[in-house]
């Protein structure tokens, strides 16, 4: 019982404390201004830091393009069960009938139509549009006839071309798997080029990011002094400088969208119609299937960044 | 099945006593130094063998000429420095064996007021205060109220919105001291106070502080103020080669009777 007079006032009163996840949840406003102030302070090497973020946004949103319109494009071309047979210029009609009738005989084929010359021309000045007479330009049609094969299921496309390509009448035989997949390959080689690309400028970014961030621990180190020595914890006083690198991913993510989704809008009217075989994507959905994505990278690079920078340059 | 494991852990600073095994006592002193040395790595000695015990509501001013181990000894009562042996309790818990995280709770449980007094230059009195609040996430009507009171009590309520840059050095050292009083604490540890004041300013804020211990608030003060230690006639431990070479009661700076 001594202990209830003797230390009345001064020992018990020390029990119960905060929790610290309350305190970090009533800091945040604190943490975004801090944030938002040590970005501004650091001026040039802030920009500096968003550029070299939103340079390797751009190759990401670029390769993220070019490989979503390559595989757009081989999606379209395998979707047609069929094998496109060009005849040589200058056959007999019966020549050619007799090339309809060996097809037929194949394997698989469940119809053959014949493509004249004429209705090859008709079929890419469709395609092209009216922009351009092609029989004003053209002195002569440069386009074969074929016949357009088509194959009850995907796995007879490759023998009945193989066995078209051997007629005499046949010029060459194609089917749309073939295109995939070459289409699917240069995908992949644009993917992976993408990645290098980015994940090797990505740690640039971060390293400059570490360095603007080193800047602000070095301009506010009287301040988290005094933090440390009246209790702020651990987590409180690493907040801003969270807070100051993701604002610089997610500055430089919205200038790379901007840029790219801009870059994408100028191809797409200056190659107007001249491009009839790709898939062009409106700017505005191209905008909005990057948004996330450079978003979301640019500010994991900047917290990374600023994580490293906090690991280094702040010893709590 | 098990009635009951340990419970989750609590951050509880400073624990009832008898809840630890090095506080054998029955009153848990506020602070304890148990056979603590200190020894830097670049072969420096600072404390030597040092034992010390401080009651709740001690006033206590530990004196020495510079390069004594003052200074080493007040950071390890909130642990910015720990000892290369022996132990350091504050209110009977051994902060040498407290895990990094629970360091920030100690600190808003142990007031410091330094030398150079450690204000943030573009923030106002008022500001300066509020901030060790706001960093330790309390709430803002609660933040008000308090600020308010402790610069009442070091009597700066009327200069609140001063800059430090605008502030007499001694209005400065209030400020300080009233950051260090607004988390409440039972402790106050002040490192050489007085050491940047004219005489007179410094007996100022050597009265403010007694007044504070009159209120129930621990003091520790390092000093080498003879006149000041002479004056007031309080515990004094005094260190050399970082050894405590006296420690008595209502004592005098150079010792004697």
């Amino acid at each position: 019982m001594p202990a209830a007079t003797r230390s009345g006032p001064a020992a018990p009163r020390l029990a119960a404390l905060p929790a610290a996840r309350r305190a970090a949840a009533r800091g945040a406003p604190y943490f975004v201004r801090e944030g938002i102030e040590g970005f501004r302070r650091n001026g040039l090497a802030s920009v500096a830091a968003v550029t070299i973020t939103m340079v390797t946004l751009m190759a990401l949103g670029v390769a993220l393009i070019v490989a979503s319109t390559l595989d757009q494009l081989a999606g379209g071309v395998e979707r047609k069960l069929q094998v496109v047979v060009y005849l040589r210029d200058g056959l007999r009609s019966s020549e050619v009938e007799a090339a309809r009738a060996r097809l037929s005989r194949l394997p698989g084929v469940t119809q053959v139509d014949y493509v004249s010359k004429d209705d090859a021309l008709t079929v890419f000045q469709q395609r092209v549009g009216g922009r351009v007479d092609l029989r004003e330009v053209l002195s002569h049609n440069p386009l074969p006839a074929s016949f357009e094969v088509a194959a009850d299921r995907p796995a007879r496309l490759e023998a009945i071309a193989r066995a078209a390509a051997v007629l005499p009448q046949v010029e060459h035989a194609s089917y749309g798997a073939e295109t995939a997949d070459r289409l699917l390959a240069v995908t992949r080689i644009v993917r992976l080029a993408g990645a290098v690309a980015s994940v090797g400028l990505a740690l640039v970014a971060v390293i400059i990011i570490v360095n603007t961030i080193r800047l602000t621990v070095f301009a506010r180190r009287k301040e988290i002094e005094v933090m440390r020595l009246v209790g702020a914890t651990a987590w409180f006083i690493r907040w801003p400088f969270v807070v100051e690198g993701a604002i610089t991913g997610a500055v430089a993510g919205c200038a790379a969208l901007v840029l790219v989704t801009g870059l994408y809008a100028w191809l797409a009217w200056a190659t107007g119609g001249s491009l009839p075989f790709l898939p062009l994507v409106s700017p505005l959905q191209v905008a909005l299937h990057l948004a996330w994505k450079l978003l979301l990278w640019g500010v994991l690079i900047g917290i990374g960044g600023s994580l490293l920078a906090v690991r280094r340059f702040l010893s709590l | 099945m098990e009635p009951e494991g340990p419970g989750p852990v609590t951050p509880v600073v400073f624990p009832a006593a008898g809840t630890d095994p090095a506080a054998p006592s029955a009153v848990v002193a506020m602070v304890e130094f148990h056979r603590v040395n200190k020894v830097f790595p670049n072969g420096v000695c600072a404390l030597r063998e040092v034992t010390l015990r401080i009651e709740p509501e001690e006033f206590v001013f530990i004196v020495g000429p510079t390069g004594t181990g003052k200074s080493t000894l007040t950071k390890m009562i909130y642990r910015e420095e720990l000892p290369s042996s022996g132990h350091v309790l504050v209110g009977g818990r051994d902060v040498t064996r407290m895990p990094a995280w629970q360091v920030p709770f100690l600190r808003r449980r142990v007031g410091v007021v330094f030398q150079d007094f450690k204000l943030l230059p573009r923030k106002t009195a008022w500001e300066n205060v509020a901030f060790a609040l706001e960093v330790t996430g309390a709430p803002g009507a609660e933040i008000d109220g308090r600020v308010g009171e402790v610069l009442e009590v070091v009597g700066l309520a009327a200069r609140a919105g001063a800059v430090p840059g605008e502030l007499s050095a001694g209005e400065q050292q209030r400020v300080s001291i009233a950051r260090a009083l607004v988390h409440r604490p039972p402790l106050l540890v002040a490192d050489e106070p007085t050491g940047n004041l004219d005489p007179d300013t410094s007996w100022e804020i050597v009265q403010l502080l007694s007044q504070i211990n009159l209120r129930g608030t621990t003091v520790i003060v390092t000093t080498h103020d003879k006149t000041i230690v002479d004056i007031l006639r309080k515990r004094v431990v005094a260190l050399e080669g970082g050894a405590v070479i006296r420690d008595q009661a209502r004592g005098l700076y150079a010792g004697g009777h």
